[in-house]
């Protein structure tokens, strides 16, 4: 009968699995976890310097495990909490960092590694991954969202784009776009965190560090007070000029950059990443030619409290976990060390955090914004990674929700304080 | 409405078509995708390629880890379907066969399984897991992924045992037949079609499943299919052509399955159990 | 026949009775309570409390969370989103399940054919289902479009519209799910004994007649079990909308396991979206209950 057949096949089966067993541990295992990258380069780079670290350690088996990103974030609260967690694992800083801080699952390392680096990293770089006084982890990269700008498009519509220094002169530079036919902005609105860079950058520029400081202590109307209402009222004087293409809410993020990359935007508010990925989703594969592209920084707004050069962006880094070994941890010194994060930066993976790199920076979009972080006096994270996964998302929303024209700036900015509030 | 054969026949055959046509053309996008750049997969995603990539395809066949992903979902499908078919049917035989006390209060309690969303069980059943010590291995996914089709199997089980013929027991029952000897003999065998479909429910749910492998399997010699496509899912940047290869490529076993079923859904009850 | 059995004979088929229910029974059960029915009962226990996740719940916050939940409107949005999806399945999808059904139930080679075809969206991944409609729907490129251009319209992004968006998921809802019911239906016309079918035709009873007064009758049972689990499982709808639109735009599309997942779980308020599963819990089983008091009102009548 049929169920000899299927009792074969598991039996079989049963056998097959345990024949093909997991080998004995013999060496001190390190592992490390990360969200995958997206390019076999950075992975081989990866892999090469565990070799490296491997021949002079002997004993020592490090493992990279890679996890897609959404896959990443929706394990690692429940691996956390496992025999199998990892040693080090990739962090995006912010909100979840200081979670998994006072849920007590990172460790501790200041007295091993504080002076090391204070030589090796950026002051923000190490602050990024210090919660409350302690260090936790090191910081790998840091990243800046800036306007990728098509050239060919901006003379068609006849705009000078070195001139675009305040939010007005970019309002006129979409108005004169669009008069010219040229689709002013791409944006991936069906993820939502594109969105959030607009209401986040002119949030910065409005409040400025000391307002965002202000607003994460609860002080007066926190994210509800002026500024941040101001915020919204400039975006929405963007989104009133309809400046994105046609169907933006069901763009992803990819789509928006492949569109870049096919020249059917002038603008992309994006993040170094973008340069990578225009390329890679774009028809040709190639994208626009790095001479007709530039990088614009975002606009001052007149009056804001924010300084004009600071600087929006990702800060990301390894987390060290609770019970990682010390063997681990020379491992982060080795696998961090200024030399190794010069590799990423040379075959143009990421802007690293290290201090005085921009020197070894071969890419000129990096460079340029290499010398932007240098130079920026405070650094805004993500603000759906600051402010944490609830709070994140909230944000998001809000920024997603004006875009539409859906809320009025006073309605959303309310909507964040009282998500932070409750958090 | 005009009856003759003709009208009928072609009747059905329009609405087999349109609804193919319905079903097929999406279906489309995901064979051809694996053969598209990415740019191309973005701006025609139904036409046929401009060139074909066939990279794609290649690598993932040539891949060892690709092999080793397929047979880890093929072993804990195989085995869900198993202990699914068994432990479902036999709760469902005593369902539809005996009355004792407290039977419908019984059923209703493992109906609960379709009222509960399984998005809300995941963090409690990681640590139900892990507190069972089955963290990492294969019955970390097939238990759970058992339990939660009780619900379905038992109900599909027992409605069709309850429609087969009273008087089949009534005469095996006087021969001298007991409760489980009849089980094994005579309702198994006569339930075939059912056995067939709740077998191919549970196959495709247990082989597309990725939120409950993601959460218990920790050691890459164990992933699941879907826990392997996510290589192809970097931090911002997915490659689409790649896994919509990698899924063409895995839609076949659950097809092989399904056609394999199939052979076992027979037209009609055989004459001759009934009459005898 | 007898009256009375002898005594040695009559324990023995007591006992059968006891042993096949005590054999038969337990696994089930034991496998259900411990892998289902106490998870659940951890989640009604986490709903009561604040909890990111990470160690253990130590917040605790009574019934906030559920006063929470009610009082958003994005989960009542997320409700009315649920029962459209209800209404569809009954009206549409079983109709057509069982249309079909009809049409290639006998086993022959095309209808084999026929029968993967239809059923293949359901083996389908979500993932790939979600990846598929949308470019479907895409304004620019898809069939949508080239529907619109050809009627002279202009590009219509049926996603992006925050009303129109979830008539865009019913489509791929019907489109996934209708084989599974197709399926059950053809299972239980297998087993309509060949001689009523012969019967009715020695009768002089036309196609329809026999469709109508024969076949449909006979699988009355796995009409209602369908019923059933599109009522319970439109409720439970999760994994083609994630894909498609993520609960977007703003908010508009979302199912309540979305509206669970999204605003639960991703946001690490581990409390609130066990709030969101045990009201979704207790509601399904009220909706379950009307369900069979309905049908056995109309099979008393």
């Amino acid at each position: 009968m049929n169920f000899k057949h299927f009792r074969a096949a598991a039996f079989l089966a049963a056998f097959a699995s345990t024949a093909l067993a997991l080998p004995a541990f013999a060496d001190t295992a390190i592992k490390v976890l990360r969200s995958e990258p997206g390019n076999e380069g950075e992975k081989a780079l990866y892999q090469q310097m565990v070799t490296a670290y491997e021949a002079e350690h002997p004993g020592i088996d490090v493992q990279f495990e890679y996890l897609s990103t959404e896959a990443f974030k929706q394990k690692l609260p429940t691996l956390l909490q496992s025999d199998a967690r990892p040693d080090l694992f990739y962090s995006w800083g912010g909100g979840v960092l200081a979670d998994q801080a006072a849920a007590g699952f990172l460790k501790d390392i200041t007295a091993d590694v504080a002076t090391e680096w204070a030589d090796r990293y950026s002051a923000a770089g190490v602050k990024a991954f210090t919660i409350d006084g302690k260090i936790v982890g090191a910081p790998i990269n840091a990243s800046e969202v800036v306007f990728w700008t098509n050239l060919d498009l901006a003379e068609k519509a006849g705009i000078d784009i070195a001139a675009i220094k305040t939010w007005d002169e970019f309002l006129a530079a979409v108005k004169k776009a669009k008069d010219a036919g040229v689709t002013p902005i791409v944006v991936g609105g069906k993820d939502k965190w594109p969105l959030h860079f607009y209401y986040g950058y002119l949030a910065l520029r409005e409040a400025g560090a000391k307002g965002f400081a202000d607003a994460i202590a609860g002080e007066g109307d926190g994210f509800a007070s002026a500024p941040f209402v101001k915020a919204g009222e400039d975006f929405k004087k963007l989104v009133d000029l309809a400046p994105f293409q046609p169907g933006f809410m069901d763009t992803t993020f990819e789509q928006a950059s492949g569109m870049f990359g096919d020249g059917k935007g002038l603008f992309h508010l994006m993040g170094d990443w973008d340069y990578g990925s225009a390329k890679q989703a774009s028809v040709s594969s190639k994208g626009i030619d790095d001479a007709r592209m530039s990088v614009l920084r975002f606009p001052a707004v007149e009056g804001g409290a924010g300084a004009a050069d600071d600087t929006f962006g990702g800060l990301n880094g390894w987390a060290v976990s609770s019970t990682a070994s010390a063997e681990a941890i020379d491992f982060l010194k080795f696998v961090n060390s200024p030399e190794n994060l010069a590799k990423g930066a040379a075959a143009g993976y990421y802007i690293p955090a290290t201090k005085g790199t921009e020197a070894g920076i071969t890419n000129p979009f990096f460079k340029a914004m290499s010398e932007h972080l240098a130079v920026s006096q405070y650094h805004q994270v993500f603000l759906d990674q600051a402010l944490g996964a609830d709070v994140g998302a909230t944000f998001n929303d809000v920024s997603a929700d004006l875009a539409q024209g859906g809320v009025t700036p006073q309605e959303a900015a309310k909507t964040i304080q009282d998500a932070w509030s409750m958090r | 409405m005009n009856m003759s054969a003709f009208f009928a026949g072609l009747g059905r055959a329009v609405v087999l078509m349109l609804v193919s046509a319905f079903v097929l053309g999406p279906m489309l996008v995901t064979i051809l995708g694996g053969f598209k750049s990415a740019g191309e997969l973005r701006t025609n995603p139904f036409g046929f390629p401009q060139n074909w990539q066939t990279e794609f395809f290649s690598s993932i066949l040539s891949d060892a880890t690709f092999w080793r992903f397929l047979g880890n979902s093929l072993f804990i499908s195989l085995v869900s379907v198993v202990l699914t078919l068994i432990v479902a049917a036999a709760a469902a035989y005593v369902f539809a066969q005996i009355r004792f006390f407290g039977a419908r209060w019984l059923q209703a309690y493992l109906l609960l399984g379709l009222v509960f969303p399984f998005a809300t069980a995941i963090l409690p059943l990681f640590i139900k897991v892990r507190d069972l010590g089955l963290l990492d291995s294969y019955w970390a996914v097939i238990l759970p992924q058992t339990a939660f089709g009780l619900s379905l199997s038992i109900l599909l089980f027992k409605t069709f045992f309850e429609q087969l013929p009273k008087e089949l027991f009534e005469a095996a029952w006087v021969e001298g037949c007991g409760y489980v000897r009849f089980f094994w003999r005579f309702t198994l065998p006569l339930s075939t079609p059912i056995l067939a479909t709740v077998g191919t429910f549970v196959f495709v749910s247990s082989w597309n499943n990725f939120l409950l492998p993601l959460v218990v399997l920790n050691s890459r010699e164990l992933y699941t299919w879907p826990l392997g496509m996510m290589q192809f899912r970097g931090e911002y940047v997915v490659e689409w052509n790649r896994t919509l290869a990698f899924i063409t490529l895995t839609i076949l076993p659950s097809v092989a399955f399904f056609l394999a079923a199939q052979k076992y859904i027979v037209a009609g009850l055989t004459g001759g159990a009934v009459k005898g | 026949m007898s009256a009375s059995a002898p005594s040695p004979a009559r324990r023995w088929r007591l006992d059968d009775r006891t042993t096949a229910v005590v054999l038969m029974l337990p696994p089930a059960l034991l496998l259900f309570t411990l892998f289902v029915i106490l998870p659940l009962l951890d989640a009604g226990y986490y709903s009561l409390f604040k909890w990111n996740g990470y160690g253990a719940p130590s917040e605790f916050v009574g019934l906030d969370n559920y006063a929470q939940v009610l009082g958003h409107g994005i989960f009542w949005q997320s409700v009315r989103n649920s029962v459209i999806v209800l209404v569809v399945s009954i009206v549409v999808q079983m109709p057509l399940a069982l249309l079909l059904a009809l049409l290639v139930y006998r086993q022959t080679p095309t209808n084999a054919a026929f029968r993967l075809v239809f059923f293949l969206p359901y083996i389908l991944a979500e993932i790939a289902s979600g990846l598929i409609w949308s470019f479907v729907f895409d304004g620019n490129t898809g069939v949508a479009a080239g529907m619109f251009a050809a009627l002279g319209m202009k590009p219509f992004f049926i996603l992006a519209d925050k009303d129109w968006a979830f008539f865009a998921i019913t489509v791929v809802v019907v489109w996934k799910y209708f084989g599974f019911h197709m399926m059950i239906y053809i299972a239980a016309l297998q087993g309509v004994p060949a001689e009523m079918i012969e019967a009715g035709k020695i009768e002089g009873a036309g196609r329809w007649q026999i469709v109508r007064h024969i076949l449909i009758p006979q699988i009355k049972p796995a009409l209602m079990v369908s019923g059933f689990f599109a009522v319970v499982g439109s409720l439970q709808l999760f994994d083609v909308v994630i894909p498609l639109t993520n609960g977007g735009p703003s908010n508009s599309t979302h199912t309540i396991v979305t509206y669970l997942y999204a605003f639960g779980l991703t946001r690490l308020k581990v409390g609130f979206g066990s709030a969101v599963g045990v009201i979704l819990f207790l509601a399904a089983i009220v909706v379950a209950v009307a369900y069979q008091r309905t049908l056995n009102k109309e099979a008393a009548r």
